[in-house]
């Protein structure tokens, strides 16, 4: 029974962090090879080969790996490990993770936010999440960031990662494990299956004539595109709203984005004076029906397509999908830098989950490995 | 089973559109209810609200409005934008009865209602459907939020490729093998969306009064 399976292989260079594999197919067997660790000969901890089975369930695999003292063995991936995607349909969540006892999210800088779960939070680099019931009394907390797509910024450990937001504003008080609420998140599956979309600021800041904005997941915006900004009074730096209902209401104005520095930073010209923004403005009392400050695109780069830098001809336009921190390219033809597009997807995805005995190696590699895979979809299963 | 797929292929085109705005289209979170919640439950303020930004961004209405009559229990309805609403949230909207919202079936005469209209609320009618978008237990307290896209006439258009939109594709067992076992059946379509005018649509997030209603 071979007629409808569907086969397929590859390989590409590990960065360390998940790797989402693009198919036309969603497939139930998938194997991986890490093909410099196997040149390189017995090491340390290290993952050498993997299986999956989709019947084994989500984000498991059968790993060979070398122990700390360098013998091959089996051992099982239970978290991160080799998962199967089919992403066409916006506004699917994972399963709501609470902090719980020993979890919370501390205060730890000007531009970071530490998030600790009880439990393993199951997620890498690169994800997106977004939280719920952040009271830790009936009247503090950080509800008034509940609700907002956010970015993983970093995996600390398998129960620790990072976010990005002004994390010492003086309207949060940190959640820990006596908090009155039951906080917890829920990881967004697809979070950019048509973009650019909105984005979500989190500092803006005028210096010498150009703006940066920094947002709290990928604004997945192009150099030269336009944007326009719905910031509420709250917040500050109204004088760039999209309409500013002051000297011409209903008159909407736009700006064209001049750099971007990474998948959450842009910046832009600006000749006026900017009133400062800041989330830590409003009080945690006003959470229920508070209004975000937000950033959307407007219109693509009339200059079109996107640069030709060696490679694919027509390269397909690459968006932040959530997968990780870095941007894949799409299984769409060539576009309009900054046009609207579809990022639907399906594949697979191999994570960057360590062994259950063997800890010190992960299943997608380390940064620079090579790593070949095969993907099955089998027409004919017995049991 | 070719009828069957014939409906997906028209819902999955619906869904393409829903996802589409909702992913490109900026958001007004509910306010004006008593929840407690971010987004909260509908208020009539809330309707205010939107019609007033989309007012104010010179959107056009959909609909003009419906002089009254004298018939028991009508009232005329305003020109209006439309909203694209959940029936989850119908529960809710007749809660509201009395406070703003008017049913379509007490509007003066309901011959310009469209069969999905529920009501209307001051410049706003309301359309539900079950495929409206819903963020299942994403609220800051953990409860659903739903995802109502109002609109004014420029906001969106959807473009058709001339002679070509879908295609259902029939291959009799003839073309599967020597022995002709297998049938296939598939659809396939283009289809292509574009915000016209992003100023004339506003998604308005909110949650339900009480989630076990």
């Amino acid at each position: 029974m071979a007629e409808y399976s569907r086969l397929a292989k590859g390989h590409f260079t590990s960065t360390g962090n998940a790797q989402p594999i693009f198919l036309p197919f969603q497939p139930d067997r998938v194997k991986v090879l890490n093909y410099t660790l196997a040149a390189a000969g017995a090491a340390a901890s290290k993952i050498i080969s993997a299986q999956w089975d989709v019947s084994m369930g989500q984000g498991i695999a059968i790993v060979q790996a070398y122990t700390s003292g360098s013998a091959l063995v089996y051992d099982i991936v239970a978290t991160n490990g080799i998962s199967s995607f089919s992403e066409g349909l916006s506004l699917q969540f994972g399963n709501n993770i609470l902090l719980g006892a020993s979890g919370g999210i501390a205060k730890t800088s000007a531009t970071v936010l530490t998030v600790t779960t009880t439990a393993a939070h199951g997620l890498s680099a690169g994800n997106w999440v977004v939280f719920n019931n952040l009271y830790e009394t009936a009247t503090t907390g950080m509800q008034t960031l509940a609700g907002i797509p956010f970015q993983v910024v970093s995996v600390t450990s398998t129960t620790v990662f990072t976010i990005s937001w002004v994390g010492n504003a003086s309207n949060l008080t940190a959640i820990d494990g006596s908090a009155t609420g039951t906080p917890g998140f829920k990881q967004i599956l697809y979070p950019a299956i048509y973009v650019p979309g909105i984005a979500f600021p989190w500092s803006i800041t005028l210096s010498a004539g150009v703006i940066t904005v920094n947002t709290t997941a990928p604004h997945n915006f192009q150099v030269g595109q336009e944007i326009a900004f719905r910031i509420p009074s709250i917040y500050g730096a109204k004088e760039l709203n999209q309409l500013q209902s002051t000297t011409l209401p209903g008159s909407p104005q736009y700006f064209y984005v001049s750099t971007v520095a990474s998948s959450n930073v842009f910046t832009f010209n600006y000749s006026g004076s900017l009133s400062a923004f800041s989330v830590a403005n409003p009080p945690f009392a006003s959470f229920p029906g508070l209004k975000f400050a937000q950033v959307f695109a407007a219109g693509d780069v009339n200059s079109g397509g996107f640069p030709y830098n060696g490679g694919n001809l027509y390269p397909s336009p690459t968006v932040y999908q959530g997968y990780s921190t870095a941007a894949v390219n799409t299984i769409n033809g060539p576009s309009i830098q900054g046009a609207f597009i579809n990022a639907t997807a399906q594949g697979f995805i191999i994570g960057a989950g360590a062994g259950t005995a063997v800890t010190g190696g992960v299943l997608v590699g380390a940064n620079t490995n090579v790593i070949y895979w095969e993907a099955f979809l089998d027409d004919y299963v017995a049991n | 089973m070719s009828e069957r797929l014939a409906v997906a292929m028209r819902q999955a085109e619906d869904l393409i559109l829903r996802d589409y705005i909702i992913s490109a289209a900026s958001e007004i979170n509910a306010g004006g209810g008593g929840n407690g919640d971010n987004p909260t439950n509908y208020g009539v303020t809330d309707f205010s609200l939107l019609a007033t930004t989309l007012d104010t961004n010179n959107s056009y209405k959909f609909m003009s409005g419906i002089e009254g009559m004298d018939r028991f229990g009508t009232g005329p309805v305003r020109s209006s934008y439309f909203m694209l609403a959940s029936t989850e949230l119908q529960t809710d909207f007749d809660g509201m009865v009395g406070q703003g919202f008017k049913n379509q079936w007490d509007y003066p005469n309901n011959t310009s209602a469209l069969q999905s209209e529920y009501g209307s609320v001051f410049n706003i009618r309301i359309l539900t459907s079950s495929e409206n978008p819903v963020a299942r237990g994403t609220s800051a307290n953990g409860q659903d939020i739903y995802y109502n896209p109002v609109l004014g006439k420029q906001a969106v258009t959807h473009i058709n490729q001339d002679g070509y939109s879908m295609n259902l594709i029939y291959r009799d067992p003839y073309y599967s093998g020597m022995l002709a076992q297998n049938a296939t059946l598939a659809i396939k379509f283009a289809q292509a969306q574009a915000l016209t005018q992003d100023t004339a649509i506003r998604i308005s997030l909110a949650t339900r009064l009480s989630a076990s209603l």
